[in-house]
């Protein structure tokens, strides 16, 4: 694994942590959602991640999180609807 | 035909995905062009601008900006120098006109760059103390805004607009448009 992707990431976010004291709120949400997708796409290019599930739920992601700054109850279904994934991904793990 | 101004402004969207094409320095020189005619306050001026188009010097001021989306080949930093502003204007220049004469150039450069075919997104979320280590500014320059600049890589949809009538009133707070 390249060590300057993980070195990216973790820039990315203690920046994030630093701006959101100052931003609006939903930037936070906003932050942590797309750190998740920064995370998969590293684990995902060192072979790290290979579950559809979790690559479905990525998708969602990618697709939704932007709507945070146009459409804040879209933002919200979107976070909803992807906990109940991760939910039913618990349990198929089990 | 060209569109008129209403139609460029109305085409304009904030792009948080870009295509790798680069943007030539020519246009880039263009867009800055058009920053520097707009309005200053006590004509000031109190703008700069550092274009940054290296890939790995936008890399370093990607990791430092969360806001800074879709991997754009090139950036414009907007600066300001304040001790300029305040020297001329005083408190109100610092303070006030500094913020809304580097808007009004922004506006400028992401118009111009709509009607010749360039997406932009001004960005705000950035670190401004890294930013300013990185790309080497002096202590007097505030970094205050950046836009991303090139060739877009996403659909857009047309964002909810507050109508006229609702946000227009007429000699006094709350006159109705006739």
């Amino acid at each position: 694994m390249k060590e300057k992707e993980i070195i990216k990431l973790f820039t990315y976010m203690v920046t994030s942590a630093r701006g959101c004291i100052d931003e609006p709120k939903i930037y936070g949400p906003f932050r942590l959602i797309d750190s998740i997708s920064k995370l998969y796409s590293i684990l995902k290019e060192n072979n790290l991640i290979e579950n559809e599930e979790v690559s479905k739920v990525i998708e969602k992601i990618e697709k939704k999180k932007y709507s945070c700054m146009t459409d804040k109850k879209e933002f919200v279904t979107m976070l909803d609807d992807i906990i109940d994934d991760f939910v039913t991904l618990f349990n198929f793990n089990k | 035909m060209r569109d008129s101004i209403l139609d460029v402004i109305k085409k304009r969207r904030s792009i948080r995905k870009y295509k790798k094409d680069n943007v030539s320095k020519d246009l880039l020189l263009q867009l800055i062009e058009a920053a520097i005619w707009a309005p200053s306050g006590s004509n000031v001026q109190p703008w700069y601008f550092v274009i940054v188009n290296d890939a790995n010097t936008i890399e370093q001021v990607n990791a430092f900006s969360p806001g800074l989306l879709g991997d754009p080949p090139s950036i414009i930093l907007i600066c300001s120098d304040r001790k300029k502003a305040f020297e001329k204007a005083g408190t109100l220049g610092r303070d006030e006109l500094c913020v809304m004469d580097i808007s009004m150039a922004a506006q400028n450069i992401m118009l111009s760059a709509e009607e010749i075919g360039l997406s932009t997104c001004p960005v705000k979320s950035f670190n401004k103390r890294a930013i300013s280590k990185i790309l080497n500014l002096p202590d007097y320059v505030s970094a205050d805004l950046i836009i991303s600049v090139g060739y877009s890589d996403e659909i857009t949809s047309t964002p909810k607009r507050r109508s006229v009538k609702e946000v227009t009133f007429f000699n006094t707070w709350g006159g109705k448009i006739q």
